[in-house]
């Protein structure tokens, strides 16, 4: 027994001591490259189909990563553990672009054919001036409606008759209009509408500002005609049950509705009736991230810039638009039939035209967090839009403040 | 044995001990020794990887942590802390008690029915109590209400009935290793400790109190000290039953750890939240000393 | 004795369990209830426990979509590693701590009661940086020492505790005998504190079953995913997964703890015959 006991410990201390073994695959052969990504298997199935053309020289592995944002942080400097792409949101740009782990895609992609995609999705894909991201799609939020409570000819053109139709529609269990109204990502649409934003461009918050207070007020009124959960569970199952008329959702909702049996109807965002400017949402623009490490070997390179160019086609575009119920992101796209009758696709894209993308910054992380945390003080503990809104700017300040 | 031999003995303790505290080393105190280090940084997003030492600029900022916020969620806190265990360590007693009646013969199935809590990832069961059991539209707790005639709660707004309702939740995931412990515990005693619980009633109590407890103490006190720690260091019931994004409920309770979470980790300053982790620590560390002190003074008295 | 008292006095306690079984059940029947349910996800407006389009196509999607036997075969061979390794690492440990007066020692064990004060969130990174450069990222070794080293302070404390509870003379008998250290261990200790192994063992278990912070951080890929990670990729979120898959699955990953949990049961008496040395 004892000389077992010796014999293990020397073989932990032995496994402990050990290793050190490296990813070594700079020989000959095809370069297998690694994208890390967070979508669904159709999606990745598109992808993939369309990475093994390339094959026998490059092949590419799609490799699901659930926590991928805080392990590219861990890894995202180290060779033989970070991919050589990731597949994700735009919005992370900013962080990693400080932590200095993303390649400009310049790099690889010529700057005639980033000309090629809707200007809003490089727009989102750049931080200080540099392209950070090859888009792929991008999705907006929608104004949907059940038809068989809310027809074609109830839609509201404005908030005055959105308002008025929930007040006549809600009571005794069903809703008029509904959405996760605790949730900035969804409130972001009518602070837009009201010519407010929740952070400028170069990372001071505006939650105090005349704009976002103005917008609160307003919508207090219709969140007290909401149910009195607004987490997404309960918003989608609402309209999916037929108890809600109208809701502002994700593109994602569409196919588990459509199951539900609901004659779905896309509407254009309602027009906020004291600006004249309609719902903005924010949008999010998916694609492709190359890291540092991968583009520093050479022929990691090579490889990246060909996989890059590959996937600039419409056909991919618009496979992955399809898989992911999302819009395609190169503008040639749209001329496509397939496209150009697909309502959903042609209503983001309309949509999208006063959608602002979700601001890439580092500070945007804080901004969700207060503002969500400012929501609920606003909707669930009845504080004052003005005292809210003043608490949330300082906490806010506070905190951008405490990131350096 | 335990006695004379000298070195010889420390030589062989030690031996014994040393894979263990290898282990811990790796895996406890390293982390601890760096992130003090990280404290004293300016490791941030800005200088994720070319970080370097600037003393105790996070320690002077992290006082700011300190402040009437962080006094709220210490009390609540002690106040979580303290009725967790009460209720915990009573709880588990007599269920572990009424499981060792000798005649129980369906025994086994109660304690497996009893560990099924246990045998759940914890982030399954509180989605489950949070959108299932308290969900203010849907959860099944307002439909039985709505069922009885009764108007519905948002029951995870208010800060008492929150509070109340995570305490329930944690001590549903938490009993099940309790009351193991107490059974394994009572399987160490002689049978006629406990075994006539059920025919003794008020006896049985007093023989409890008076034989039983004592003797069990010494061999669930590290348990029952570790499950202190992880009940003072519990995030997950409070941040997912009441703070998860996207779905907050308004409830306003905050332990130390959800509040150092929301008002440093955010921030995505390491070398900040570093320091705010190690003062934590060393409060708890100076807590404990004083506890064991003060209950030492008592014990001489 | 009081032959009647005693039968309804039975009769009143499994009354009582039972009821309280079904208390502490309820959330759990509800996860059942989903993953049986043809219709409708994790809320709805008419829930009933049984649900009233019972089908099996979930359990079918968890366990034939999805590589829940691979997941599995990762899980055990994880799990049963780190009993083993924490066990083994933790007798010897445990003992030393409880029998030996040495210098140093009650400072030990005070040093491991304070370790866990340590707010754990940020241990993450620090072992990151602590198995990258040994190459253990992405190593079943590499995790494995996570789960031991997170698990041995309860293994040793726990074990320390029990081992304090046995009377040191059965030892002394076996040491005039001649048996050294190791075979007292083996040949009395280790039966005598069986209710404490199996606890040990038990908890170290459940927490490599349940654990899946590390192993998402530090095992990527899907071939490596243990099942409660395989769980949390398949949680539902507002894009993707669907909820009685997801309560299927975790109907799927308890199970087996369940029934481990039901046969070591059996053995979760010590040694002791009642009534002697201890008395």
């Amino acid at each position: 027994m004892k000389r077992i006991y010796l014999y293990g410990m020397a073989m932990l201390i032995f496994i402990v001591l050990a290793g050190c073994g490296s990813r070594q695959d700079d020989g000959d052969g095809p370069v297998v490259l690694t994208i890390w990504h967070d979508k669904e298997a159709e999606v990745a199935a598109a992808l993939q189909g369309k990475l093994d053309e390339l094959r026998p020289d490059i092949v590419v592995t799609l490799e699901r990563k659930s926590g991928l944002t805080e392990t590219l942080k861990m890894v995202g400097n180290n060779p033989n553990a970070a991919p050589d792409m990731f597949f994700f949101a735009h919005d992370k740009i900013g962080v990693y672009a400080e932590m200095r782990i993303l390649s400009p895609i310049t790099d690889f992609v010529d700057a005639g054919v980033l000309a090629q995609f809707l200007p809003k999705t490089i727009e989102a894909a750049t931080y200080n001036g540099v392209v950070y991201q090859l888009p792929l799609y991008f999705e907006t939020l929608l104004f949907m409606h059940n038809r068989a409570l809310m027809g074609d000819d109830e839609v509201p053109a404005d908030t005055r008759e959105l308002f008025r139709f929930m007040q006549r529609a809600t009571g005794g269990g069903h809703f008029g209009f509904i959405e996760q109204f605790t949730n900035a990502y969804f409130v972001g649409g009518w602070i837009h509408g009201f010519g407010g934003e929740l952070i400028t461009a170069d990372g001071v918050p505006r939650l105090n500002s005349p704009e976002v207070v103005a917008a609160l007020h307003y919508y207090g009124r219709l969140v007290r005609l909401m149910p009195s959960e607004a987490e997404f569970a309960t918003i989608n199952t609402l309209f999916r049950e037929s108890r809600a008329a109208a809701t502002i959702g994700g593109p994602w909702l569409i196919p588990s509705v459509r199951e539900a049996g609901i004659d779905l109807g896309l509407a254009p965002m309602p027009v906020v009736s004291e600006t004249g400017m309609p719902l903005a949402p924010f949008m999010g623009v998916q694609g492709l991230h190359v890291l540092r490490v991968a583009a520093e070997n050479p022929r990691r390179n090579e490889a990246i810039r060909t996989v890059l160019n590959h996937l600039v086609s419409t056909d991919i575009g618009v496979a992955l638009a399809r898989a992911s119920g999302s819009a395609p992101a190169l503008a040639a796209s749209f001329d496509l039939s397939v496209i150009y009758n697909d309502e959903m696709v042609m209503m983001m894209k309309e949509t999208a035209q006063s959608a602002i993308p979700m601001p890439n910054i580092p500070e945007m992380d804080i901004m969700w967090t207060v503002a969500a945390g400012m929501l609920v003080d606003i909707h669930f503990r009845g504080h004052e839009v003005e005292r809210a809104t003043e608490t949330a700017q300082n906490r806010a300040e506070d905190l951008i403040a405490l990131m350096r | 044995m335990h006695s004379g031999k000298g070195s010889k003995n420390a030589v062989k303790s030690w031996t014994a001990l040393f894979p263990a505290l290898l282990f811990i080393g790796l895996i406890i105190l390293f982390p601890i020794g760096y992130t003090a280090y990280i404290s004293l940084t300016n490791m941030n997003i800005f200088n994720w990887f070319d970080f370097r030492i600037i003393g105790f600029g996070n320690y002077r900022r992290a006082l700011f942590v300190f402040n009437s916020g962080f006094l709220r969620a210490l009390v609540v806190t002690v106040l979580w802390t303290a009725l967790n265990m009460v209720f915990q360590l009573a709880i588990a007693f007599v269920m572990a008690s009424l499981l060792n009646v000798r005649k129980l013969r369906l025994r086994r199935v109660y304690k497996t029915v009893l560990m099924f809590p246990w045998a759940m990832p914890g982030y399954v069961s509180i989605l489950l109590w949070r959108h299932g059991m308290f969900n203010a539209q849907f959860g099944l707790v307002n439909q039985w209400l709505y069922t009885l005639g009764m108007e519905p709660r948002r029951w995870l707004a208010d800060d008492f009935s929150a509070f109340v309702i995570c305490m329930v939740v944690n001590l549903w995931l938490a009993l099940p290793f309790m009351i193991m412990i107490m059974d394994g515990a009572l399987q160490s005693l002689d049978k006629s400790y406990y075994e006539s619980a059920l025919i003794d009633g008020a006896g049985w109590f007093t023989r409890s109190v008076r034989l039983t407890i004592p003797a069990i103490r010494p061999i669930i006190a590290p348990a029952v000290i570790i499950t202190l720690f992880t009940t003072f260091k519990q995030f997950d019931v409070i941040y997912l039953m009441t703070k998860q994004i996207g779905a907050r409920t308004g409830a306003n309770i905050h332990t130390v750890l959800t509040y150092a979470y929301e008002s440093a980790f955010v921030t995505r300053n390491y070398g900040y939240s570093s320091a705010v982790s190690i003062s934590i620590f060393v409060m708890l560390i100076g807590f404990s000393v004083l506890v064991a002190f003060l209950r030492r003074r008592g014990q001489k008295a | 004795m009081k032959r009647p008292v005693e039968k309804i006095g039975l009769l009143l306690l499994n009354i009582f369990f039972i009821a309280i079984c079904f208390v502490v059940l309820v959330p759990i029947l509800y996860a059942l209830s989903i993953s049986f349910n043809a219709q409708g996800g994790l809320l709805g407006s008419d829930f009933r426990f049984i649900p009233r389009d019972f089908t099996l196509a979930h359990y079918r999607a968890v366990l034939f979509d999805q590589p829940v036997l691979l997941w599995l075969g990762n899980t055990v061979v994880l799990a049963v590693s780190a009993v083993g390794i924490a066990l083994a690492v933790s007798v010897p440990g445990a003992y030393s701590l409880s029998r030996f007066r040495f210098a140093g020692r009650q400072r030990v064990f005070s040093g491991l009661l304070m370790l866990h004060a340590f707010p754990a969130i940020l241990s993450m990174f620090a072992i990151f940086r602590l198995l990258s450069p040994l190459g253990l990222i992405n190593t079943r070794t590499g995790i494995l020492i996570v789960y031991v080293g997170t698990m041995t302070v309860f293994g040793l404390l726990n074990l320390k505790g029990y081992f304090d509870s046995i009377p040191i003379e059965i030892e002394e008998s076996a040491a005039i005998d001649g048996a050294g250290m190791w075979h007292t261990i083996k040949s009395i200790l280790l039966p005598l504190a069986r209710p404490a192994l199996i606890v040990t063992g038990v908890m170290v278990m459940i927490f490599v079953w349940n654990e899946y912070i590390y192993a998402i951080t530090f095992m990527t890929g899907a071939s490596n995913y243990t099942l409660a990670v395989g769980l949390y990729t398949l949680q539902a979120t507002e894009m993707t997964g669907s909820w009685p898959i997801f309560a299927a699955a975790s109907i799927v990953v308890s199970l087996p703890i369940l029934i481990i949990f039901f046969a070591t049961q059996k053995y979760m008496t010590s040694g002791l015959t009642a009534g002697g040395v201890k008395g």
